[in-house]
């Protein structure tokens, strides 16, 4: 049973900031639901209001300017994954926020409540980190633009204030020449949550067999999303031969350790995540540019 | 507090607590018993309804968050004396065992017809994937829907 609070569904961005500054961490955002009302039912989240932000117009749009995408927080991952924009802009979120749950929970459950979560599984953190996306967090006191990374404090933890609301995220268009693509691994194919992902954008040099750019990003394994800088540079303006793939992908192993630590399942997720990347690679090279 | 929403194509205005699920507010205010609760955490689908005409775990749903939209349960799909295509195909393929998941995963359905009048198996194996049935092992959901889907073509 979940315990009573009040609720109020403000229609401008303005009012949400208003009402969240007056609450502040007594009141807790909802959007799609799919994580908080598991939360409240157990106890875990004990809210005297909830704020739903689904009402707001511009949270609710995905929108195009020159260069960048902007997704507003509350986009569900059904919308994402259907959104032509960012099929043609950034095909990696949509492909990562078609695996989220299942129809039911895509329906509900949206991009800026699965990053403010900020669960380690969270599948459409890593192709935000290859996309090198940015929030535009408010509150009643002003705005600010945080590079996705810089969101997250640890798991399931933020670097939001109690007054303050993801509203958007936005990254620049993908130029053309890149490809990419997201592979995850869970308990089963549907309805399970990632165990690890990969995601991975990247262009080739012009008439060559060479990498000319390369973004990485793996999910689920470590405590907080990084770009994989390191295996990134082994790949960049290098061709993605066996020798150059094999150094690479034990670089993105072994960082995965040092980061996250060895833990009784690092006997299994070293070789795991290896291969993951590899799978990754091979799909993003295969697709068509 | 009070909200109004489409209910079945009705409009229902209704007192509710702010911190019932949709799914408690159909079954304990309104009488409409259909719509079953299985897990309550959004993993099988027992519960789904539609909401602005796709399915969506009603277990999730905070009651608040329906105000002014449309809401569909197995209750508006169709009457005992005419049944929808999808309720009488149910029934000639042996799709409904212990019919406890059966009114969610007729609405996950309805909403894939709507949309895609043809699906592949594929697709309807999509479209159902948040849905656990221990009884059938889905061969023969798979089947009535298949079915349910050239009827309604004809």
């Amino acid at each position: 049973m979940i315990p009573p609070f009040e609720y109020q569904s403000p229609e401008t961005l303005t009012e949400a900031c208003r009402v969240l500054g007056e609450w502040g961490p007594r009141g807790k955002i909802i959007a799609g639901g799919t994580d908080l009302v598991i939360s409240l039912r157990k106890g875990e989240a004990r809210p005297q209001i909830l704020i739903d932000v689904t009402r707001i117009p511009e949270l609710r749009r995905i929108e195009e300017t020159e260069e960048m995408i902007s997704v507003g927080a509350a986009v569900t991952h059904g919308e994402i994954s259907s959104s032509v924009l960012i099929r043609r802009y950034g095909k990696v979120l949509a492909d990562a926020a078609s695996w989220v749950g299942s129809t039911q929970i895509r329906n509900l459950g949206t991009i800026g409540g699965n990053i403010v979560n900020a669960s380690p599984a969270a599948d459409t953190i890593s192709p935000l980190m290859v996309l090198e996306a940015v929030g535009r967090v408010v509150s009643k006191k002003g705005v600010r633009e945080v590079p996705l990374a810089e969101l997250f404090r640890g798991p399931y933890q933020t670097n939001l204030k109690p007054d303050e609301l993801l509203a958007q995220i936005s990254f620049p268009k993908l130029p053309s020449g890149f490809r990419g693509s997201f592979v995850r691994l869970a308990r089963r194919e549907a309805m399970a949550i990632a165990r690890m992902s990969v995601a991975i954008v990247l262009r080739m040099a012009r008439g060559e067999d060479r990498i000319d750019e390369i973004r990485i990003s793996a999910g689920a394994v470590t405590p907080t999303p990084h770009r994989m800088a390191e295996a990134e540079s082994i790949l960049r303006g290098r061709p993605p031969d066996e020798e150059t793939m094999k150094k690479a992908a034990q670089c993105l192993s072994g960082n995965m350790v040092g980061w996250s630590g060895v833990r009784p399942s690092t006997a299994y997720k070293v070789p795991v995540v290896e291969a993951l990347f590899r799978r990754c690679m091979r799909q993003a090279l295969e697709e068509k540019p | 507090m009070e909200i109004r929403f489409d209910l079945n194509g009705e409009k229902v205005r209704v007192e509710v607590p702010a911190h019932w699920t949709l799914l408690r507010l159909l079954r304990e205010k309104l009488g409409l018993a259909g719509t079953k609760e299985g897990c309550g955490i959004g993993e099988c689908g027992t519960c789904t309804v539609l909401l602005e005409g796709v399915p969506v775990n009603s277990c999730l749903v905070m009651a608040p968050k329906v105000e002014g939209k449309k809401v569909e349960t197995v209750e508006g799909l169709g009457t005992r004396d005419s049944l929808h295509p999808l309720q009488k195909s149910f029934i000639d393929h042996g799709a409904v065992q212990c019919g406890f998941c059966t009114p969610g995963i007729l609405m996950s359905s309805k909403a894939l017809l709507d949309r895609n009048p043809r699906p592949t198996k594929e697709e309807i194996k999509d479209a159902i994937a948040g849905h656990l049935c221990r009884c059938t092992g889905y061969h023969q959901i798979i089947q009535a829907v298949e079915e349910a889907s050239k009827s309604l073509k004809e």
